[in-house]
């Protein structure tokens, strides 16, 4: 009875939602302008008004689970290179794709968001933004899978783009197939990116750097392109050099002088020890803490020095007495992502605490991991 | 306007307009002879059944359309495009008098009929309940959407409505403006460079103002810095005078694409394609097509699905409010648009909009259960947008006529 059928886009009605006014005037008061031009501001603040007022409708109506995917803090290094927000929620992803063109002809979606792994969504929404009116308008969605297989590829712009017609134009079925088909398959096949070396993304960084690059994404092959954005330390790495901020992950100013305000942002802290607690053969006095909820639960992630060459790194559970359970890891990597000896530590059973004990000389960069991910993880790279 | 009478005319005529008014039916001689040949070879076709049913015209719509999707006959959309005329004419009319625009019947009309392929291509004759009520909805949104962006685009500066555009009209309105191919690309790299430079800097964008001369010599900077990667590296440079120069053409390129001059109502597109070659074709009864329609009509009559699918519409719609039936029978009863009546009830527009995405949800899960437990059929996205379609022709029809079952 029931086969495929085109409908007419404006044939269905189409969710509105308002723009809550302080999201817009939030956006705009931050200064200096958190990007290097000012159109890619422009298209930030639109990404920005879709999640503000697309989020607490989907918590509310749908999912109350729903959350940004990336820690809003580094939501930045993601708009000033490419178009994109996503919503995560019970294991899948709503990526949206904010456009202010009032025509509603097409849905333009950026490669990266259909063809980097950990990016990639189960779903594409086109939202209209406009910001006159204070209000915004979902125009329809595809899947991943339909994506691919409906999407025209525009190498120019390396966009996969699709006609207004080809979209499912009702928000609602979105949400009903998600209820009622379950096991349907969303996501086309993607390939993995080969990984960058180190010296590949110190070079890519430094060559992209340069501002006066409006658009780095499409000014490097997208393999190379891909791989630098996924890791979130790199991409973190050159959406400050492009604004010339200063260095904001070096632990050692962040115990001399203070925690980077984006650090600060992403949850990390510093906790003072009194002498008679200090920890380490030499005495630490100063524990750098990040916060971490991993399966509804807190942790503390610790960092310190424990002597002059050794560097310790601790998760415990946040609450007296809580334990981190069996099949929790600890897991150091270095800056390109290999492992080396004793890099990882795992919680066979319910234990107190997770520790890794490394040697480091200065200058050198380390990343960690935590299985099972922590929420709103991202790569950090901490330099030492 | 006078009906007219025979199918023949049909599907074969076109209406006349002067001052505004439609004044009389044009024949299209191509059409007419088609028309003629079919209805020729459908009698003798019909002879030789035992027994004799005389196509009628809901026949031949569904035969033009069947023909059209699979592309047999390229004289298949000037069939429908003439069957749907008085449609497409009341369509017009009833906007023209309900809004106060300064557009005419005929510019409205002319809206719509220039769309009439992608109003054919959303009908679904399994599942609509006619290709005339269809397309009289469809005309009528193709109409508003467009009044809608004409608004927009009207009170939009020319700066802002370049940021207003989608990348494929941007393009489409240069190719309609008849720029060639070379110029386009140096238009859209220039236009790209612009977007990414000269933004507004507040939150709004209707009123975003010229760039000053600095912000021209970036963006003119921009472009030759990407133009050797970008275009074909044999390109020239531009200069800030000349990159102004483009941008304000694309502006008024996309301008005119929203008020095209009007052109006669009864110049078909038919005749426009076809040569010598296709005449054996277009007066060849396409019997295959014809036997496909009377099967599928047939098997619309025994199908009982519809009434049960009626049945459960009708019980959800009882258990629901009062407020949200008022809202549905506002919104898909009267036809107004969640603006008017967010008007009439003293709401936000997004609060109507929200109680009726919320309403359809509901009816949407029950009709999507039903269909899984009843017709033990496997769903996904495609299935269930084909429910939704179903859906909202269901509550169209059914408040269009309250007092008929759907």
């Amino acid at each position: 009875m029931f086969s495929p059928a085109s409908s007419m886009i404006t044939d269905i009605l189409q969710l509105h939602l308002a723009i809550p006014e302080a999201s817009v005037e939030r956006f705009w008061q931050q200064q200096p302008s958190p990007f290097s031009a000012n159109g890619i501001r422009w298209t930030a603040s639109l990404n920005q008004i879709c999640l503000d007022a697309l989020l607490p409708w989907i918590q509310e109506v749908h999912a109350s689970k729903a959350r940004v995917w990336k820690n809003p803090a580094s939501l930045s290094s993601i708009w000033e290179v490419v178009n994109g927000s996503a919503i995560d929620f019970d294991h899948q992803r709503l990526v949206i794709i904010p456009t202010a063109a009032a025509d509603f002809e097409e849905l333009r979606v950026p490669q990266e968001w259909a063809d980097l792994p950990s990016w990639a969504g189960d779903y594409y929404v086109s939202v209209y933004v406009n910001p006159d009116d204070q209000e915004i308008r979902v125009l329809g969605y595809v899947t991943h899978h339909m994506l691919k297989q409906r999407g025209q590829y525009d190498a120019y712009d390396r966009t996969y783009s699709l006609e207004a017609d080809c979209l499912i134009g009702d928000f609602n079925v979105l949400w009903t197939a998600r209820r009622l088909c379950a096991d349907e398959v969303r996501r086309a096949e993607i390939a993995p990116l080969p990984a960058l070396s180190l010296e590949q993304a110190d070079s890519l960084i430094h060559r992209l750097a340069d501002a006066s690059i409006l658009a780095p994404r499409l000014a490097v092959p997208f393999q190379q392109w891909g791989a630098l954005l996924e890791h979130d330390g790199w991409r973190q790495r050159l959406y400050q050099r492009r604004l010339g901020l200063p260095e904001a992950w070096s632990v050692q100013q962040w115990l001399q002088t203070g925690i980077s305000d984006l650090a600060q942002q992403l949850g990390w802290g510093t906790m003072d020890l009194q002498p008679n607690l200090a920890r380490g053969a030499n005495g630490a006095a100063r524990v750098l803490v990040r916060q971490l909820t991993i399966a509804g639960k807190l942790y503390e992630f610790c960092v310190f020095q424990q002597s002059e060459e050794v560097w310790r790194f601790e998760l415990q559970s946040a609450s007296i007495g809580g334990l981190i359970p069996g099949g929790f890891k600890l897991r150091l990597l270095t800056e390109d992502l290999m492992p080396f000896e004793n890099n990882e530590d795992i919680a066979t059973s319910a234990i107190e605490q997770l520790y890794l004990e490394v040697c480091l000389s200065p200058g050198d960069a380390l990343t960690w991991e935590i299985e099972p991910l922590p929420d709103s993880y991202e790569r950090e790279i901490l330099r030492f | 306007m006078r009906p007219r009478r025979s199918i023949l005319e049909l599907f074969s005529t076109f209406l006349q307009f002067e001052n505004d008014a439609a004044r009389d039916w044009l024949s299209d001689a191509r059409l007419r002879r088609s028309m003629q040949a079919n209805l020729d070879c459908s009698a003798g076709f019909q002879g030789n059944q035992s027994e004799q049913i005389e196509p009628t015209e809901t026949f031949w719509a569904l035969y033009w359309h069947k023909l059209w999707q699979t592309k047999e006959n390229p004289l298949a959309s000037g069939h429908l495009a003439a069957y749907l005329q008085e449609v497409c004419y009341w369509s017009a009319q009833k906007l023209a008098l309900n809004l106060s625009t300064r557009s005419s019947l005929a510019d409205f009309f002319q809206i719509a009929i220039a769309k009439l392929d992608r109003v054919l291509a959303g009908f679904n004759p399994q599942h609509s309940s006619g290709l005339r009520s269809y397309a009289s909805l469809a005309f009528s949104n193709v109409i508003k959407d467009t009044l809608r962006l004409r608004q927009e685009v009207d009170i939009c500066t020319d700066w802002a409505l370049l940021h207003k555009l989608s990348c494929k009209r941007f393009v489409e309105s240069l190719q309609n403006f008849g720029f060639n191919a070379t110029t386009i690309a140096s238009y859209r790299l220039a236009w790209e460079c612009f977007k990414l430079i000269h933004a507004p800097t507040d939150g709004k964008i209707r009123k975003l103002g010229k760039p000053d001369a600095a912000t021209f010599a970036a963006i003119a900077q921009q472009y030759n810095r990407d133009r050797i990667s970008t275009l074909d590296p044999s390109s020239p440079p531009t200069t800030p005078v000349l990159v102004e120069q483009w941008l304000i053409s694309c502006g008024k390129a996309a301008r005119s694409l929203l008020y095209p001059m009007l052109v006669s109502a009864d110049a078909s597109k038919s005749g426009q394609e076809s040569g010598e070659l296709l005449d054996d074709l277009e007066f060849t009864f396409q019997e295959s097509s014809l036997m496909k329609v009377i099967a599928q009509e047939e098997e619309k009559n025994r199908d009982d699905q519809r009434s049960q699918l009626n049945a459960i519409l009708l019980r959800s719609l009882v258990k629901l409010d009062l407020p949200s039936q008022r809202l549905l029978q506002l919104y898909y009863g009267q036809g107004l648009t969640q603006q008017d009546i967010a008007k009439q009830l003293d709401m936000k527009q997004y609060t109507v909009s929200r109680r009726l995405t919320s309403l359809r949800q509901g009816l949407l899960d029950t009709l999507g259960k039903w269909s899984q437990t009843t017709l033990h059929k496997s769903l996904d996205s495609n299935v269930v947008q084909t429910m939704s379609t179903i859906l909202e022709d269901w509550l169209k029809v059914h408040y269009a006529h309250p007092d008929l079952p759907s």
